[in-house]
């Protein structure tokens, strides 16, 4: 074993700017997996932290299909289904607090989330980490523990006292406990006990959700349906999160995230193999000659064995430590834009044992294999055959069944992409990364043919030396394009799909709402319905002197064949004078019209796509009075909605089929020539009225959503850099090798009196001609990769249109032609030095 | 008994129109302590049938023993025990790894065969080729002709009872060359190695103690040499090779 060891350490040492690059593409793939992977969970910790901290050990959640009060007998019925531990009762409810006068919106909690909870059962269903004062129990009057965070809020104390508006006044409430939770605004939450709860809220014995546990091992899935079958229908099963379009964007990102982790393996994986390819390649000789004076076949793997289990090794500590600094920078960068949209405190960077696991497999497994690979096929090479001059003509040969298996995936791929569906583009995009790798070494002679009379403009005689260069070596040249193709397609892809969701968005921003002014409620959480003004407030608001059009939205759950919707009621008329929908074709405005004319409804995008819907179809809408028959009047969007399943009716349906009247989303324009500032004093003043709702100029709101994009928008392109570099590095790594291989060739291009001038500009040349290949191939390869991301966002929830990133192609072009003069530099300026006798007989 | 011994040695590479006949029925002796040059014109076989001795590829059909031991009849393995423990290799080129110092070069033999005097054996060799100061140079900081010396050193390292050579100063200047052909020499006549040499220089097969010929992958002529500074150009000049 020591020969291998003395040799193996002998060639790290010797070979000491290859074992860097090596070593540094092994750092880069797994600085990018542990990095990303661990941003991820504190992110995601956050979220569910905070939107379901208070909601503990709930495993399911018995709700009302139409939100509406239902008798405690349904707690029985869930209590008694097998595999349920526990089961209790809850009043959930808003309770707006009274303002104090001349506080501002901005921090002021405006309502309470009342939950009424049985303190004896209670406790085995949430947690109730107390750190002042005492928990509820059985017996307790109107008091109440809240999270110290809130209390601090309120300015409350242990003892000290809170008054909630009811049905019968004004009861006081007096803090006897404070929690350690935190406390996401908007989700403001106190508890009570059950009985006081429905006292306040005047529910009689009734709830409104029975929460329930299960034993420990259970099928979820089959105690869930149990529960489904036992309750019967009218209910809604679920986890507190299943409407949240906040977990939605969090997949969403999730998603992305991973597509992120998965490039950086597939880009780091081909960088690894590729290097260590190289490295075997090159040692070809003296693997022949160390065969030939009696080393075995064994001692040769083992010599790479250990080179590549000592770079590995290295590489993926190196990247572990880098990864981890990366993560904390990210959560650092980002902390303040998630603090900023949904006041959630981010912690430090967890590595999960997968992220580990992935870390290591990468770092150290994929490298072993890129060596031991071709190793153990450079052992079995004769020694006589490794001495002798490379076997350039045999490779060739093989080339053509290649690139027709490569153009037979092309078609392949192609035909996914014209599918549409998003696995199948998906799985089309990654085919055609494989496709153009297969093909790349029969293309590059056609290709340096088309774009080499470009770069002889430039590189008069060089660069037809240059384009013979690259002709005669397809397979080297092919493995340079496809590992820059690999690089640029992940980046372009990235960039189409940040550029999708942002453009996508501020599009819809813009033309869904033509609003002036909007109140909205302070939980942006439209779906949880929770917070509701009668038609008062927006009476009041059209009646403000210099108020011109004024819509709003109001919304109400149903069911159609089963699943779960949101039904959000406009009205018609003014609707399209303070918003927009962003029509799917052949619907146009005329679909509005058709709202008022009886049971007709407009789905958004996602729901359409999710239920085939087709415009006229029929569909049965379980409504509160019973199931009533709808049909689709056309298929459009509208900004706030769009990342939920919609229906939008009229505001006469919703009242007849669904007894909604309540606004929860106002829309006002201004008239024109009506002063802004007295206006503002109006809108201000009749708001301060309705506690639940803030007020917003629309351009505000708009400068503020923009706002926080645009922070969003450095986090990826950070994240796009990070992407970016190893791939880069990868250029450089191939163009290096390329060039050093090549040391007697041009050893002789000297000899027969190149200038070095001349040897320098034919590789930059070269350099510039591959980088320009694999330019074409990476942008077309990811802009198609994108648009499946794109589709594939759609398709967990996250409708938007596909948006060439433009400033994304040229900034890519720039780069890689960037990249492709910096990866030329060094090895030009070696091989011009070169002594001309040193290159003729280098080994 | 002979030190290598081939009985009617063919090697045949390609196939069909691509056939090439590199070595046809060649029979051939070498004696303990004796050293051979093989000339011949340039694509004759004189590589392909040291290759053959040497175990570093696989002959078509017939035989070849080294020291008695049939090199067909073994395995890999055996067989790259058989090139560490009893044969040393000197080419043109590719003969020292870059990375290691002339000692580890010299050394590598042994080492691979897990020897711990390894590097002491090196060493001793490399003062006998008269490299002692140069023990701890790495290849590209020595000149061609020490390079080669290295590699001499490196085949008698192990003891081995043959020394193949294939155009050991074909890459030489003229003195380089004549040491490294007096080196080999030495070898055996004063440390009893059986030396086969190929090469395109008739004054350095001079050096040789018999010549053998070749011309279409046969042998065309075996003869001794007197020792004569002309004696090789004159042998090649007989059997028309000139
Ligand atoms: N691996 C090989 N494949 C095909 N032909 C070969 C191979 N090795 C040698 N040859 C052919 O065999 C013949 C003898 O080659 P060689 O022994 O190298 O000649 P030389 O006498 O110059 O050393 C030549 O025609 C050469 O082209
Ligand atoms: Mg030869």
């Amino acid at each position: 074993m020591s020969v291998q060891f003395t040799l193996a350490w002998r060639y790290l040492k010797g070979r000491g700017l290859r074992t860097l690059l090596t070593t540094l593409a092994v750092v880069f793939g797994v600085t990018l997996i542990f990095g990303l992977n661990g941003i991820l969970p504190p992110l995601i910790n956050a979220f569910t932290r905070n939107l379901l901290s208070t909601a503990g050990k709930i495993d399911v959640s018995v709700t009302s299909s139409f939100s509406e009060p239902f008798s405690n007998t349904v707690l029985d019925e869930v209590a008694r289904v097998s595999g349920v531990a526990v089961a209790t009762p809850e009043v959930q409810r808003i309770a707006p607090l009274p303002q104090p006068s001349g506080a501002t919106a901005a921090n002021a909690v405006a309502q309470l989330n009342v939950i009424g909870v049985d303190p004896g059962t209670a406790g085995r269903v949430r947690d109730f980490p107390i750190v002042a004062g005492r928990a509820l129990s059985t017996g307790d009057g109107n008091v109440t523990v809240l999270a110290s965070d809130l209390a601090a809020k309120l300015g409350v104390g242990v003892g000290g006292t809170i008054d909630l508006p009811s049905s019968v006044g004004s009861t006081r409430f007096t803090v006897v406990g404070l929690l350690s939770t935190a406390t996401l605004p908007g989700a403001e939450q106190i508890f009570v006990p059950l009985a006081s709860a429905q006292t306040l809220f005047a529910l009689g014995q009734r709830v409104n959700a029975v929460e329930a546990s299960f034993l420990p091992g259970v099928d979820r899935a089959a105690v869930e349906s149990a529960i489904r079958a036992a309750v019967g229908p009218g209910y809604q099963i679920g986890g507190l999160s299943t409407n949240s379009s906040l977990l939605a964007s969090l997949q969403v990102s999730t998603f992305a995230f991973n597509m992120f982790g998965i490039f950086a393996l597939a880009t780091g994986g081909f960088i690894i193999l590729n290097s260590f390819r190289t490295v075997v390649a090159e040692r070809r000789r003296d693997v022949g000659m160390l065969r030939a004076i009696g080393a075995t076949r064994g001692t040769i793997v083992g010599m790479f064995l250990v080179e590549s289990v000592f770079q590995g090794i290295l590489g993926t500590a190196i990247g572990i430590v880098a990864g981890w600094a990366m993560a904390a920078g990210g959560l650092a960068a980002l902390s303040p834009i998630y603090e900023s949209i949904v006041h959630v405190k981010v912690g430090g960077p967890e590595f999960s044992a997968g992220t580990w696991a992935m870390a290591i497999v990468l770092g150290v497994g994929v490298t072993i294999l890129a060596a031991i690979v071709p190793a153990r096929a450079a052992g079995r090479v004769t020694p006589m055959d490794a001495m002798r001059p490379q076997l350039g003509e045999v490779y060739e040969r093989r080339i053509g069944t290649r690139a027709w298996i490569g153009v037979g995936l092309v078609v392949v791929s192609v035909f996914c992409l014209a599918t549409r569906q998003p696995g199948l583009v998906g799985l089309g995009a990654v085919v055609f990364l494989i496709a153009i790798a297969l093909v790349a070494p029969a293309v590059v002679t056609p290709l340096s043919d088309a774009f080499g009379s470009v770069i002889e403009l430039v590189f008069s005689e060089e660069g037809g030396i240059a384009r013979s260069n690259l002709q005669r070596n397809p397979g080297r040249s092919a493995i340079t394009v496809t590992a820059v193709m690999l690089g640029l397609a992940s980046i372009v892809a990235m960039l189409a799909v940040v550029t999708s969701i942002f453009a996508g968005f501020i599009g819809y921003i813009d033309k869904s709402l033509s609003a002036d002014y909007m109140f909205i409620p302070q939980s942006i959480i439209l779906a949880q319905g929770n917070v509701a003004a009668g038609p008062r407030l927006a009476e009041e608001v059209k009646h403000a002197p210099g108020i011109g059009a004024v819509g709003t939205l109001r919304i109400a759950h149903g069911k159609v064949a089963g699943a779960e919707v949101q039904i959000i009621g406009i009205d018609p008329k003014a609707y399209p004078l303070v918003a927009h929908f962003e029509w799917n074709t052949p619907s146009t405005d005329q679909a509005l019209t058709q709202l008022s004319s009886g049971r007709w409804v407009i789905a958004n995008g996602l729901y359409a796509s999710q239920n085939n819907l087709m415009l006229g179809q029929a569909i049965t809408i379980d409504t509160p009075n019973g199931p009533r028959v709808y049909h689709v009047a056309g298929v459009g969007n509208d900004y706030l909605n769009a990342k939920l399943a919609t229906i939008y009716t009229s505001q006469d349906n919703l009242a007849r089929d669904f007894n909604v009247t309540s606004d929860v989303l106002i829309m006002a324009n201004r008239t024109p020539g009506s002063d802004p500032v007295l206006l503002r004093k109006k809108l201000d003043a009749i708001v301060t009225q309705y506690p639940a709702f803030r007020l917003y100029a629309a351009a505000e709101w708009r400068d503020s959503q923009l706002a926080i994009f645009n922070q969003t928008y450095v986090v990826f392109y950070v994240l796009i850099a990070a992407l970016a570099l190893p791939s880069l590095l990868a250029l450089v790594n191939t163009l290096a090798i390329s060039v050093l291989s090549r040391t007697r060739e041009i050893g002789m291009l000297r000899a027969v009196g190149s200038t070095r001038r001349q040897v320098r500009r034919m590789i930059m040349a070269e350099s510039l001609l591959l980088s320009v290949i694999g330019i074409v191939f990476g942008i077309v390869s990811g802009l198609w990769l994108g648009y499946a991301l794109v589709l594939a966002m759609s398709s967990i929830g996250w409708p938007m249109p596909y948006f060439v990133p433009w400033d994304g192609i040229i900034a890519t072009i720039v780069i890689g032609l960037g990249f492709g003069v910096l990866a030329a530099l060094v090895p030009a300026r070696n091989a011009a030095r070169m002594n001309v006798v040193d290159a003729l007989h280098f080994e | 008994m002979a030190i290598v011994e081939t009985k009617a040695l063919r090697k045949v590479y390609g196939e069909g129109n691509a056939e090439v006949r590199a070595l046809d029925d060649v029979d051939l002796s070498v004696e303990p302590g004796e050293f051979v040059a093989v000339m011949g014109p340039s694509g004759c076989g004189k590589s392909t049938l040291l290759n053959m001795i040497g175990g570093l590829d696989r002959p078509t059909s017939g035989g070849v023993s080294i020291d008695g031991t049939d090199l067909t009849a073994l395995t890999d393995d055996k067989l790259t025990e058989l090139r560490r423990r009893r044969i040393g290799f000197v080419f043109q080129f590719f003969n020292l790894i870059p990375v290691l110092d002339a000692v580890e070069n010299a050394a590598l033999p042994l080492t691979l065969d897990g020897d711990p005097k390894a590097r002491d054996k090196a060493r001793t060799w490399l003062e006998k080729v008269g490299l002692g100061d140069r023990l701890k140079n790495r290849p590209d900081q020595l000149s061609g002709g020490q390079q080669q010396r290295v590699t001499i050193a490196r085949a008698l390292s192990t003891e081995p009872a043959l020394v193949l050579a294939d155009e050991p100063t074909g890459n030489l200047d003229s003195k380089s060359a004549t040491e490294v052909a007096g080196l080999l020499r030495q070898v055996a006549t004063d440390w009893g190695r059986s030396v086969l040499m190929v090469t395109h220089d008739p004054r350095i097969a001079a050096y040789a103690g018999r010549l053998v010929l070749m011309k279409d992958s046969r042998i065309v002529d075996d003869v001794k040499l007197d020792g004569h500074p002309d004696a090789a150009r004159e042998a090649m000049e007989r059997a028309g090779l000139l």
